[in-house]
């Protein structure tokens, strides 16, 4: 390696350490720099100043809702395997029926490749953390989201036969779209019949007056009028505990 | 709080790293309440809007909860490691979404107008004192040397594709960002003198 040949690459130093050389140009610094000591004195140098630039923003509070969810998925994936089989299974069939949505019944639009790896978050990512009576004795499940529609909130309170879905931090629908919300029974998804659109707080509610046998509750936007069968992604999957 | 949390929040982040890698909520707990607030700030900062910032922000937290037993402590401080995978997960954010200018300016009134976050420790306190401080280093660099470390850093440009925006030399791009770290850094070695 000549003086010139160092004096060129460190010439980049600054430019590899913020991100900005091309993914080439970086490769081509890395292997120079894995035998020279003199670069790597200069990035361990210049260490310090590149870990003091995203400590130097504007200190901002996250919303509480943002943990809650972090937390949620982490959770999830800590618990057993052994202690979610038939939440699994449930999830697992909803992922297949979300993955056949482009090859449905007739109606249905295809769904890109994007769209469907998103709905399989969703689907993996929509899951009851949490059930329960609630104070008038009702059955109650709370689920938290994301992928498709992060930051959506949906709490299911079933009693007896019926159930009413409530979701919230729902984001505006475009003036020609609506909710639209399914269930599936035995493998079977089938739509829900009222329509409905959430309020300017971002909270929306729909009745879900036949809950018997239901094993998943979804929701999806729909072209206003709604649709025979889902047209796009979910934005919550809600597994219904049994 | 369960005493394996409170256990968890006595010990350092290189500490907590192992025991994430086995998959311990609470540890990870402890780690998003440590850096989740310079991680969602980060990813504002960048992205610009909050329910992106969240996105960016829960994705990167998920990423390594699944991968935090690949963290090398040999290649710097889990902050540091952490961070940048939010920086890299914002940039990508702000390049998938087409036409939206990155946010250049220290002084952005959106980001002066929120609420700032309630200190909790007296560790965050003094890396908030920290920040202030670096606010001031980077704001004393010369206008030129910190548009190309924003542009970069913050923005997510190329020193190709910054030396064609200022209308500059591929040569005076590097040199000014090459600059503008070296007076940081000189500012930070100071600081500590």
């Amino acid at each position: 390696m000549t003086e010139h040949d160092h004096d060129r690459r460190s010439e980049d130093i600054a430019a590899y350490m913020l991100g900005a050389l091309e993914q080439s140009e970086a490769a081509e610094l890395e292997r120079h720099a894995e035998g020279c000591e003199r670069c790597q004195a200069e990035m361990r140098w210049l260490t310090p100043a590149l870990d003091a630039l995203p400590e130097s923003v504007e200190r901002l509070q996250p919303p509480r809702e943002l943990r809650e969810r972090v937390m949620a998925e982490v959770r999830f994936e800590a618990e057993p395997e052994a202690e979610q089989p038939a939440r699994a299974g449930l999830i697992g069939r909803a992922s297949a029926w979300l993955r056949n949505l482009g090859s449905g019944p007739m109606g249905l639009r295809p769904v890109a490749g994007v769209a469907v790896a998103v709905l399989v978050v969703a689907a993996v990512a929509g899951f009851a953390i949490g059930g329960g009576l609630g104070s008038d004795g009702s059955n109650e499940s709370t689920t938290l989201t994301s992928g498709k529609a992060p930051g959506v909130t949906a709490k299911m309170v079933s009693d007896g036969d019926s159930g009413t879905l409530h979701l919230a931090n729902v984001k505006p629908l475009p003036e020609e779209r609506v909710l639209e919300a399914w269930v599936q029974r035995d493998g079977e998804v089938e739509p829900v019949e009222a329509l409905f659109v959430p309020d300017r707080k971002g909270q929306a509610s729909t009745e879900l007056p036949d809950m018997e046998g239901v094993e998943v509750v979804m929701v999806t936007s729909e072209p206003r009028g709604g649709s025979p069968a889902p047209t796009s992604s979910p934005i919550v999957t809600i597994a219904v505990p049994g | 709080m369960t005493v394996r949390k409170e256990k968890a929040e006595r010990l350092a982040d290189e500490e907590l790293m192992p025991l994430i890698g086995e998959k311990d909520p609470e540890a990870f707990e402890v780690f998003y309440d440590r850096h989740g607030g310079v991680a969602y700030s980060l990813a504002y900062r960048i992205v610009g809007e909050k329910a992106a910032a969240e996105d960016v922000t829960q994705e990167a937290f998920i990423s390594i909860w699944k991968s935090g037993a690949r963290f090398d402590r040999a290649r710097g401080s889990v902050r540091s490691w952490m961070l940048s995978i939010v920086r890299n997960r914002a940039i990508d954010a702000l390049r998938s979404r087409a036409g939206k200018a990155p946010k250049l300016s220290f002084d952005d009134d959106a980001i002066l107008e929120q609420r700032p976050a309630e200190e909790r420790t007296e560790e965050e306190a003094m890396r908030r004192e920290t920040a202030s401080e670096l606010r001031g280093a980077l704001g004393t660099l010369p206008g030129e040397q910190s548009k190309v470390i924003e542009l970069a850093y913050f923005g997510g440009f190329s020193q190709s594709e910054i030396s064609r925006m200022l209308g500059v030399p591929l040569g005076t791009v590097k040199g000014r960002m090459r600059l503008g770290l070296e007076k940081i850094r000189g500012e930070l070695a100071e600081g500590l003198a």
